[in-house]
């Protein structure tokens, strides 16, 4: 990874500590380095492991069972409520909180399926280069010119009512073309450095190369492409639930904007019930891009903006006022 | 002719990095007269290239002059309004960066990056500017169609006379060149430096050559100044330096060197790494790498001292 | 010359590949969605028609490479059969009535966010390091990555439902009549808001960050420094010099962006109840119109081709480079 970045992890140790606890101390260091003076990052941070937080512990958070009519249709948030009911007498907090969990495990599988294609069409096309880059190079690129979610539309139309496993597969195998572009250029880039050189002299294997040499140093980049895409595949997930092609029985954020939309929840004063899925997909999706974009950061040191660039302002503005310069 | 066209008073350059502030121009002092030739070597880092950058202050974040000033005819470049500043670059000065490659913008014509300077800067038609760009090309024997090309239509050595007529383009006083030849062969190096030559002549600007090149520079520069982590640490008469070094990287810097011309010596490098700018050394920034180091090295910074007219060094051993 | 035609020939083989999928789709079903199809058009059709629908769609007696190359001149005879949906009309006449709201809704977005985005990314790295260059990236990031519905039902609600600012519904004003008038022209921009809105800020952030990115590369590039030690104006030298370079590597994300944006089109029409393909496709999705979904599906891809071969020639025209 990145020196100018990290650097706080070359800090001295002491000599009696162990290995382990060395390494968690860099990875402390890193995480550190990672958050500091970056808003963006601290936000997203936040409201990413709050989110998380709800999803995990939502049998415990949930006040009603969110499968069960507990209420009248359409009762605004209350004490009882926090969040109101839906038409059929849900009550909106528990489910939102349900669907978390629905919603974040299929966005999550189709992310990690998306990301080891990605890796390996792109790891693969990129180091071994020739025909096997030609021709992966060619799928991609006809992947990547097909509109996606059109596509998939049509495939769920196709295959009836889908349950949300068959939406995270087939989100994960369009999904990938991306990562792997992406993937495959820095391959190109790091293939060409010449520590992979002298190793190919020094006879190692290709594998060994590859998942030691390469995979490092593409972490960053493989992380953000799998955000991405856990993000697109969010959005793709609210979409087909929306339209209801997905599984309405399950409960998942884009099967409640299905039934807020079949009740015209909006339209009857209800609001609570389209708007409160809503926010929880728009909020997961903003925390996501801004910890991918800190992430671009860490790839990129280019783009860094930090503590020191801010010093530099002051420093350059004190300059430029001895000289009586505005 | 005795006033210097180009005078640097107690120039610093620092940068800030996340990892602290690395000052990689300190404290230099030099000055360049009319029709001069200044050359400034050092290894790669040394700032000298920073130094070269901040006279036509093209320092961008994160770098920053926090002293020092750079006198032109007697008005302080750092002072300029940005009017004033837009008006001193190429008019009075022009700079010639190290690769003609990457200093021509690869999609947009030549012409247009011939011309844009002159109307940028003169009050004439655009036909007269295209003239005039004709004129220059044909200065560096260029034929003139070649205003139509893109830089990648042209061979490495047509680029850099390209980029030397543009530097010509509003005959300024001083041309600033940053290693001008290093990405070209020797060829090649060789006829651009004789017609750069000959067009010193014609014009009578003064240039101020940075080069890690010592023998080069050895032979076309009147006056040589050699850097280290910053520090200018010797400057004089080209002859002197080059042949009767004082400083001892000087000397490292040179024996480093094979001549063409004289008998076959055995080359010494310079032991240990260049320094880190964050981590500099306590005394004279030299001392790790000295084969004459003394306990005051250790200690304190050498000045420039000097040794005879116009020409000074940094060292205790003088 | 030979790029364009190496594009041409790529794009030819992928409408290849997606005319075998969209045949082989219906094939690979479980159960008979044709059988389906059939029984959802009960009592509009009778037999003999059905019977013609059946061969024109390539489901006739012979072996699968007889119907799969039937099938092909169906294509490219734009000859693909009467809607179930909306029988008798023609699918090809059902989905060109469409057809030009999406792209209307697709490219404007696209071209709209393009522009915004761009002028934004390049701002935000000139300042990079004051308020503008450290807000608004972030702020924009957070923004555009809401999904396409949520954006959408968030407009449709507030700006539409609560302050009943714009109308909610139909490409324009069913009371006015379509002609070249101000009037009409007037209704189409005003329904074409808030879809169009939303789309736009969903879009955004890829443009501004793809530009700013791209500009903290070139402005470290020599020429750009050149540029200024030239003395020329500093807009000439950041969008002359630094953003005309800059722009290459946003030009090559338009090729991707466009399948997003006609995918985006899609949702946003539904939200919107506008009258472009996403809604048809929906309404054929319910009464299992599968000719028209696959004539939908295919007259996508062939926009989706269409826009990119638009954008390698305006990548060519870019870039001196690349046209030798």
């Amino acid at each position: 990874m990145n020196n100018s970045i990290t650097s706080d992890a070359n800090a001295p140790v002491p000599h009696h500590e162990s290995e382990f606890r060395q390494k968690c101390r860099a990875a402390w260091m890193k995480t550190k380095a990672f958050f500091h003076g970056n808003p963006p990052a601290i936000i997203g941070g936040f409201l990413m492991t709050v989110i998380l937080l709800g999803a995990l512990f939502a049998p415990v958070l949930s006040t009603h069972n969110p499968d069960k009519r507990v209420a009248r249709p359409h009762e605004a948030p209350s004490a009882d409520h926090i969040l109101g009911s839906t038409r059929n007498g849900r009550d909106v907090f528990s489910q939102v909180l349900q669907g978390a969990r629905k919603t974040l495990s299929v966005a999550l599988f189709a992310g990690i399926i998306a990301t080891v294609i990605a890796v390996s069409v792109g790891v693969t096309s990129g180091y071994f280069g020739g025909k096997i880059d030609e021709w992966m190079n060619f799928a991609t690129n006809v992947f990547l010119v097909f509109p996606q979610l059109p596509l998939l539309i049509v495939l769920a139309a196709f295959l009836g009512q889908v349950s949300s496993i068959v939406i995270a597969v087939l989100l994960g195998v369009t999904s990938w073309p991306w990562g792997a572009r992406v993937i495959r250029s820095q391959t190109l880039a790091i293939r060409s450095k010449e520590f992979i050189i002298s190793a190919e002299v020094m006879g190692e294997s290709k594998v060994r190369i590859i998942l030691v040499e390469i995979l490092p140093n593409l972490i960053s980049i493989v992380f953000g492409g799998f955000l991405g895409t856990v993000i697109y595949a969010m959005g793709a997930e609210a979409a087909l639930g929306f339209l209801g092609l997905g599984d309405a029985t399950e409960v998942s954020w884009g099967s409640m904007l299905y039934w807020a939309q079949v009740s015209s929840s909006l339209y009857t004063g209800a609001w609570w019930e389209m708007l409160v899925p809503a926010i929880a997909l728009a909020l997961t999706g903003g925390a996501l891009a801004l910890i991918n974009m800190s992430i671009d950061q860490v790839s990129n040191p280019k783009l860094k903006t930090g503590p020191h660039l801010k010093l530099w302002k002051k420093l350059n503005k004190e300059a430029n006022k001895r000289r009586g310069l505005v | 002719m005795n006033k210097p066209l180009l005078e640097i008073n107690n120039l610093c350059v620092d940068y800030v990095s996340p990892n602290g502030i690395a000052r990689a121009v300190n404290n230099v002092s030099l000055s360049i007269k009319p029709g001069e030739t200044l050359g400034i070597a050092g290894e790669s880092g040394c700032g000298k290239s920073t130094l070269a950058f901040a006279i036509a202050r093209l320092h961008r974040a994160p770098g920053l002059i926090p002293e020092g000033e750079i006198l032109y005819n007697g008005k302080d470049v750092l002072k300029m309004s940005d009017k004033e500043l837009r008006d001193f670059r190429w008019n009075d000065a022009s700079v010639v960066f190290q690769s003609a490659m990457n200093s021509l913008n690869p999609v947009i014509t030549i012409g247009e990056q011939l011309t844009d300077v002159i109307l940028a800067h003169k009050k004439i038609t655009v036909k007269a500017a295209t003239e005039k760009a004709v004129e220059l090309l044909a200065i560096v024997g260029l034929p003139g169609d070649r205003l139509k090309s893109f830089p990648h239509q042209l061979s490495g050595g047509m680029r850099q006379r390209v980029v030397i007529a543009i530097a010509l383009a509003l005959e300024p006083k001083l041309i600033i060149m940053d290693e001008p030849t290093t990405a070209l062969d020797v060829v090649v190096e060789r006829e651009i430096l004789n017609e750069l030559y000959d067009l010193k002549e014609k014009f009578g600007f003064s240039i101020l050559f940075i080069s890690h090149d010592l023998s080069l520079m050895g032979e076309i520069a009147d006056r040589i100044g050699v850097m280290y982590a910053g520090n200018l640490i010797e400057i004089g008469d080209a002859k002197t330096v080059f042949t009767n070094p004082s400083h001892p990287y000087t000397k490292g810097l040179i024996s480093s060197f094979p001549t063409i011309h004289g008998p076959k010596e055995r080359l010494y490098g310079i032991p240990g790494d260049p320094v880190n700018l964050l981590h500099l050394p306590e005394g004279c920034n030299f001392n790790p790498r000295c084969g004459d180091c003394m306990d005051i090295c250790k200690k304190d910074e050498p000045q420039l001292i000097e040794l005879s007219v116009d020409y000074k060094a940094a060292c205790y051993k003088l | 010359m030979s790029f364009l035609l190496r594009r041409l020939s790529f794009y030819f083989t992928a409408f290849l590949i997606a005319i075998s999928f969209n045949f082989l789709l219906p094939r690979m079903m479980p159960g008979d969605p044709v059988e389906a199809m059939f029984a959802a058009a009960q009592g509009k059709m009778d037999p003999a028609q059905m019977d013609a629908v059946r061969e024109m769609y390539g489901f006739m007696d012979g072996s699968l490479f007889e119907q799969y190359i039937s099938y092909i001149q169906s294509v490219f005879t734009l000859d693909l059969g009467p809607s179930v949906l909306m029988f008798p009309i023609d699918v090809t006449t059902v989905v060109g009535m469409s057809l030009p709201w999406t792209m209307f809704l697709a490219l404007g977005s696209l071209i709209v966010a393009l522009i915004i985005g761009v002028s934004i990314g390049t701002y935000a790295s000139y300042r990079r390091e004051g308020f503008f260059g450290q807000f608004v990236p972030p702020f924009l990031a957070f923004l555009s990555n809401f999904p396409y519905i949520v954006t959408a039902l968030l407009l449709f609600y507030f700006f539409g439902l609560q302050l009943e600012l714009l109308p909610l519904a139909y490409t324009y004003d069913p009371a006015i009549d379509p002609g070249f008038t101000l009037e009409f022209i007037g209704s189409v921009l005003k329904h074409a808001i808030l879809p169009m809105g939303s789309m736009i800020l969903v879009g955004i952030a890829t443009w501004v960050f793809n530009m700013r990115n791209a500009m903290i590369n070139v402005l470290g590039e020599d020429y750009v420094t050149m540029a200024e030690a030239k003395g020329l104006s500093s807009y000439r030298v950041m969008y002359r010099y630094a953003g005309r370079n800059a722009i290459l590597p946003v030009a090559t994300a338009i090729a991707m962006a466009i399948g997003f944006s006609f995918a985006g089109s899609i949702m946003t029409e539904v939200v919107f109840n506008y009258q472009g393909l996403g809604n048809i496709l929906l309404k054929g999705i319910m009464a299992r119109d599968y000719p028209l979904i696959q004539a939908i599906l295919l007259i996508l891809v062939s926009a989706v081709l269409t826009a990119n071969f638009i954008a390698d020639l305006l990548y060519v025209w870019l870039d001196p480079r690349i046209s030798k």
